[in-house]
């Protein structure tokens, strides 16, 4: 299983305390940088402990701080949206430790000198957002949040911020917006670091990023790069493996463990499954075949395959699932959340959930493939990173399962019907 | 200046350009939908896809999203562009009906074009469509949602662009809807201009629904008569009839756009009552021989009083052609006047403003879109000039103050300050203002001497509200720090010290900070040119008329007894005339009244004509047909809709200065009075403000000149800025006649989609005041003024002057029953009548 640095003491019925996570080391790294290391310090760790964004994009943390705007005051939005289908990581760390990530965010602010903080969270987490609400008043009280932190001049406070709820909601552009009221659509033409909520300088990032914070600033840079397996990888990733398998879950594993490694942690293969396919990192990553099953799950190592490791939530099929349905399923949930704000996303995702829901249903024709694979492809000239997404999946099924879309059309009906 | 090849052309475009703007100067128009030069990049419709072959950029990115630089290789051709764009068209016509043949967007429909253009011609997509309700955005716009293909150009606009937020999108994905929380009139008196943005049939010009396909319009660019600010419009008739207007760009006047005022006013052309024939007493009468009995009797009325028994009276909404005619012809007889303006103190204040613009202090509508601090004095723009309005909101949205002193409930679709002072003191306010303002330059005698002791001659007393007071100096301290200053002063409610004020007080920023605007606002189309006309001289003909000395008044393009405050009084010395003549296109009440009457044409017919807006520029308007009756009013509906005749039925009106130049040529018994060409030589001629007429060449008239010169008439400053302008009587309320964006505005009040939108008329008190007065909103009461009393019904508003009582010059409401200059009247005179409906 490897070291737990993020569920480190998860206990199965409840969150951790504010003296538990104590007891191992928790808010050490608070009590050690804020007024004793100045903020640079703090970013300068963070760039070099190579800590990329794990809400699926991916993007270096120090490096997105770096660009931090000079303009005051500034704020820091941990983003606790979590609508990609197969992911549910945030919530299981937020459940398992909410000091954690709480001393994530006090440590992350005072990196970027920010003000405020806005606790992004989508509304199906309610249980999770009263709970947070909960173990801020702690830490208020403890001394670690509000005015003056631990004495110093820093101040900082964060309040929960229920979501709307909407997939989009998730992207940081978007949700600026959001909160300030206006449509989440997502904006491209301002940088969040410059002029992002109220037009100040805004940090938009993942919890489980701004949890592994502690421990790096604890353990230094070089111990958390040394906790990846994959060769430029750094600290632990969590899994959400869903599917056809014994045990689904989140499990925390090395970043860059292979992939059949994960799948063993997770009980192997239900009975009676053989693996067909898997989707490395949520809904919007392409499927890959088994003979993908040592890739390394890590940013780079699925880059070459030409996938995304997206948040890592790998969903796992077997021989008994019908990909051209799957893909539907996920197609249809794309279509509901798009935004609407530009084109090949609005229109687009329905024409193609409209061809594959006719293959599913027998009524497909030879021509639809070509089609599929050119508004899937043109998906990627849409204007932000949804549209792609939604197109992984149905890139996936063309390139590696055309045969099994053929066999939809030849049969004039899903091949798994009765099955 | 970036220099970069598209489609093998090589262009250097200034820095921020974006690659689509850049391609259109080469004549390559990249298609595109969301795309609006005024609106700006959305980067929404996917539409003006091009492939970047070589530069900083690579691959395929939407033009309009990616700025110019050098080194760029832009391909607009490029296969994958192509089919992408292809499939961008495809996917918005999934949902798109095919109801071409009925919707009124057919044939000027950008989503046709670019279908056609971008290859789409078979539907792949077996799918159901989705469909939407419509819903009811008021008279003027139609609601189809069902063709609707998100470009967002309705909604950036009418949010974003134009401050209203009644109307815009909701719902995600493909069931995203434009359109209102719940059905209903949209708010903005902008909202027209969503129909001119609109790519498709979405929102469409209700009024012209199913009146014509854009190809069989007889069209032609015109202008706008509803104010002073000379908006450029396109003109639509068909069958004689006025059927649609349109927003025509000018760069330095109204932009894109134009206000729905100006876009329905026009139903006046066709109005069902429109005199279309002369007539002599009540006996109807050809043209010409109405024309030679005017002339006839008013020669004898010239031979038994004299040449100044005969005056004229015409109007601001006249053009320049009609204007100089008048003026000629008065000249040319003898007769007394021309006057132009309904008072002889709104006159001196028009003067007073026309005289004090020049080409280093007049700024137009787009100037003020740039400036950052912008005094509004004595002005309500969204009800006097609509336009003004949205280009405050241009500039407060660049970071513009906007600080509005008036006494009225102003409401501005922006972020503004609002001063409610009484008119009396505007000018004080404006005093304080240039006071609390003072840079240190000035304070400490760097000023030009002028300057310098005018600055000394300002008094410093304090408004009665210290809460303004402070407000206002809060509001001179920020203007310190300003670059770009604009006064805008209207001249219709204020004193009539205030216009000459305002020129006074940005005469001192300029001096103070090197750059400063003034901008006025005037009562009419052509009030800059009447002004001018009317020279120093004063003309009263009401007293003329009363004193008896005026036997016979040509009234021409005018309607005294709809704009006289004191109508009992003008009925009187009407009375006094042996003879009335009146010339107009208006079915009002003078026109009723005269004995002669001959028919004019309106600004859509038969000839050009030129009108000069409240910055002094000259504009053409251009005939768009050649007049008559509408066919849908001669048949009546039936078959066959004409009847066949060897002239145009109802096409006896000529314009008003060719009438008034044959009635010249009449009089005198000479064959040829001054024409067109030579006219612009008089004109020229008679003012100094004319004087580059003489020289202009057509295509100058065609996008119009700005005639300002280069030093004012009246560069001087007031001699004493710190005088006070009359007191209301102790406990006395100002009661002030102001105009409203629908019901009050002549042309307009006669224009059928406009009459479905006035607001009932309205007596506006402050909330406390009625309160005292025992009066509650909603109530009748009975305004008692010198000429009688008024029926109407009680308003109050917490954001007005306190001591003023402020009613509309609605067409519904009888309010010609004050004389000229402030009404002061004690609070007693405003009874209850009924309780609130």
């Amino acid at each position: 299983m490897g070291e737990q640095v993020l569920l480190l003491n998860r206990q199965p019925d409840r969150p951790l305390s504010l003296e538990e996570y104590r007891q191992s080391g928790g808010y050490e790294a608070l009590m050690a940088a804020v007024g004793k290391r100045t903020p640079e310090e703090l970013r300068q760790l963070v760039l070099a402990s190579g800590l990329r964004g794990r809400g699926g994009a991916g993007f270096p943390a120090g490096k997105k701080w770096s660009f931090i705007g000079k303009g005051h005051p500034r704020y820091l939005i941990p983003n606790t949206d979590e609508m990609e289908p197969g992911t549910f990581k945030d919530r299981v760390l937020v459940n398992v430790n909410p000091h954690l990530v709480l001393e994530g965010i006090i440590l992350s602010a005072y990196a970027i000198s920010a003000a405020k903080g806005i606790f992004f969270i989508r509304p199906s987490y309610e249980m999770d957002a009263e709970l947070i609400e909960r173990e801020l008043g702690v830490a208020r009280e403890a001394g670690f949040l509000g005015e003056n932190i631990l004495g110093s001049d820093f101040s900082f406070d964060l309040v929960v911020h229920r979501s709307a709820g909407r997939y989009i909601c998730g992207e940081a552009s978007a949700q600026v917006n959001a909160i300030m009221g206006r449509r989440p659509h997502p904006n491209k033409e301002v940088h969040m670091t410059d002029a992002g909520l109220w037009g100040k300088p805004t940090i938009v990032n993942n919890v489980e990023t701004l949890a592994c914070v502690p421990a790096i600033l604890r353990k230094g840079p070089d111990w958390f790069k040394g906790l990846a397996r994959s060769k430029d990888g750094a600290g632990t990733k969590l899994f959400c493996v869903s599917g056809r398998v014994n045990r689904p879950g989140c499990y925390e594993m090395p970043m860059g463990t292979p992939f059949n490694e994960i799948l063993d942690e997770a009980g192997g293969m239900s009975p009676g499954s053989e693996l067909k396919a898997f989707l490395p990192g949520g809904a919007s990553t392409s499927f890959m075949p088994p003979k993908f099953s040592q890739v390394q799950m890590d940013f780079e190592p699925l880059k070459e395959t030409g996938n995304r490791l997206g948040t890592g939530a790998i969903m796992v099929f077997d021989q008994n699932t019908c990909l051209v349905g799957a893909t539907l399923n996920l197609l249809d949930y794309f279509t509901r959340e798009s935004c609407g704000f530009c084109t090949p996303c609005r229109e687009g995702l329905p024409f193609i959930r409209d061809l594959l829901l006719r293959l599913e249903h027998g009524e497909g024709k030879e021509e639809f493939i070509p089609m599929l694979k050119q508004m899937a492809h043109h998906m990627f000239k849409a204007y932000c990173a949804f549209a792609p997404g939604a197109a992984s999946p149905v890139l996936g099924l063309l390139h590696h399962f055309e045969a099994e879309i053929r066999e939809h059309i030849s049969q004039r009906q899903c091949p798994f019907k009765g099955k | 200046m970036p220099t970069l090849r598209i489609d093998q052309r090589e262009i250097s475009v200034p820095q921020g350009t974006k690659v689509i703007e850049a391609a259109e100067k080469l004549g390559i128009m990249i298609p595109r939908f969301c795309y609006h030069p005024a609106l700006g990049s959305l980067g929404a419709c996917r539409m003006c896809a091009v492939k970047f072959m070589e530069g900083p950029v690579k691959g395929v990115e939407m033009s309009c999203m990616v700025e110019a630089a050098d080194g760029m290789v832009v391909s607009t051709t490029d296969p994958e562009a192509m089919e992408f764009r292809r499939y961008v068209i495809e996917w918005l016509m999934l949902n798109h009906p095919h109801d071409c043949p009925i919707c009124d967007a057919g044939g000027q429909c950008l989503l046709q074009d670019e279908t056609v253009s971008g290859g789409h011609g078979l539907r792949r997509y077996q799918g159901l469509k989705r469909t939407f309700e419509d819903q009811y955005l008021g008279e003027f716009v139609q609601h189809e949602m069902n063709r609707c293909i998100h470009c967002w150009r309705c909604r950036r606009f009418y949010q974003e662009f134009a401050g209203y937020f009644d109307y815009g999108a909701m719902q995600i994905g493909n069931r995203m809807y434009f359109g209102r929380f719940a059905p209903g009139p949209l708010e903005s008196p902008f909202a027209g201009n969503i129909i001119d943005l609109c790519p498709t049939g979405v929102l469409t010009d209700k009024p012209s629904r199913y009146k014509g396909r854009r190809w069989d319009l007889q069209r032609g660019p015109s202008l706008c008569l509803h104010c002073s600010l000379g908006c450029n419009l396109v003109g639509s008739a068909r069958y004689r009839e006025m059927i649609r207007v349109e927003a025509r760009f000018h760069g330095a006047v109204n932009g894109y756009f134009i206000c729905d005022r100006g876009r329905y006013g026009f139903a006046y052309a066709n109005h069902p009552d429109r005199p279309r024939q002369a007539r002599v007493g009540e006996e109807a009468a050809p043209l010409d021989q109405a024309l030679k009995t005017a002339a006839q009797r008013l020669g004898q009325i010239r031979e038994r009083y004299g040449p100044g028994a005969v005056a004229a009276w015409g109007s601001t909404r006249s053009s320049l052609e009609t204007l100089g005619m008048l003026q000629w012809l008065c000249q040319d007889q003898g007769w007394r006047g021309p006057q132009f303006f309904p008072q002889a103190s709104l006159a001196r204040r028009v003067k007073a403003a026309v005289a004090r613009l020049d080409t280093g202090m007049a700024v137009s509508l787009r100037d003020l879109e740039n400036a950052d601090f912008i005094v509004v004095a004595g002005a309500d723009p969204v009800q006097e000039a609509p336009m003004l309005a949205l280009a405050l909101r241009q500039a407060a949205r660049r970071g513009a103050t906007v600080a509005v002193i008036d006494p009225r409930p102003v409401f501005l679709p922006l972020e503004y300050e609002h001063l409610p002072v009484s008119p009396g003191d505007i000018d004080l306010c404006l005093n304080l203002l240039s006071q609390a303002a003072r840079s240190e330059e000035a304070a400490t005698g760097k000023l030009e001497p002028d300057a310098a002791r005018f600055y000394g001659l300002l008094t410093s007393t304090n408004l009665e509200d210290p809460l303004l007071q402070e407000r206002l100096l809060a509001l001179g301290r920020k203007l310190q720090d300003c670059l770009r200053p604009v006064i805008v002063c209207n001249t219709d409610m204020v004193r009539e010290t205030t216009p000459a004020r305002a020129a006074d007080q940005a005469r001192l920023l300029q001096a103070d900070k090197g750059q400063a605007g003034l901008f006025y606002l005037l009562p009419g189309p052509n009030a800059y040119g009447a002004a001018l006309l009317a020279g120093r001289e004063e003309v009263d003909l009401l007293a003329a008329m009363e004193q008896g000395g005026v036997k016979a008044l040509v009234v021409v393009e005018n309607d005294p007894l709809g704009s006289c405050p004191d109508q009992e009084r003008l009925l009187r010395a009407l009375d006094n005339l042996e003879l009335l003549v009146g010339l107009d296109y208006l079915p009002s009440a003078t026109a009723a009244r005269s004995q002669i009457f001959l028919p004019t044409t309106t600004v859509f017919e038969k000839e050009f004509s030129h009108f000069i807006n409240q910055e002094g520029r000259l504009q053409q308007a251009v005939p768009l047909h050649q007049g008559g009756t509408p066919i849908i009013q001669v048949g009546q509906g039936s078959h066959p809709p004409r009847t066949f005749l060897d002239a145009i039925p109802g096409g006896e009106p000529r314009p008003g200065a060719g009438i008034l130049a044959d009635l010249a040529a009449a009089l005198s018994g000479e064959p040829a009075p001054p024409t067109a060409g030579d006219l612009w030589d008089y004109l020229s001629g008679e003012h100094e403000g004319f004087s580059q007429l003489a020289s202009l060449t057509a295509s100058a008239l065609g996008e119009g000149v700005h005639l300002l010169p280069a030093e004012a008439q009246e560069p001087a400053w007031s001699p004493e800025p710190g005088e006070k302008p009359p007191e209301p009587p102790a406990g006395q309320l100002e009661l002030l006649l102001v105009d409203q964006t629908f019901g009050t505005e002549e042309l307009g009040s006669y224009a059928a989609p406009l009459q479905k939108v006035e607001e009932e008329p309205h007596l506006l008190l402050h909330t406390d005041l009625a309160a005292d007065l025992g009066l509650a909103p909603g109530e009748q009461v009975a305004l008692l003024l010198p000429g009688g009393e008024v029926t109407v019904r009680l308003q109050t508003a917490q954001n007005m002057a306190p001591g003023v009582a402020i009613m509309p010059r609605h067409r519904r409401l009888h309010w010609q029953k004050t004389g000229d200059g402030p009404v002061w009247l004690p609070p007693e005179n405003i009874k209850k009548l009924s309780e609130p409906l």
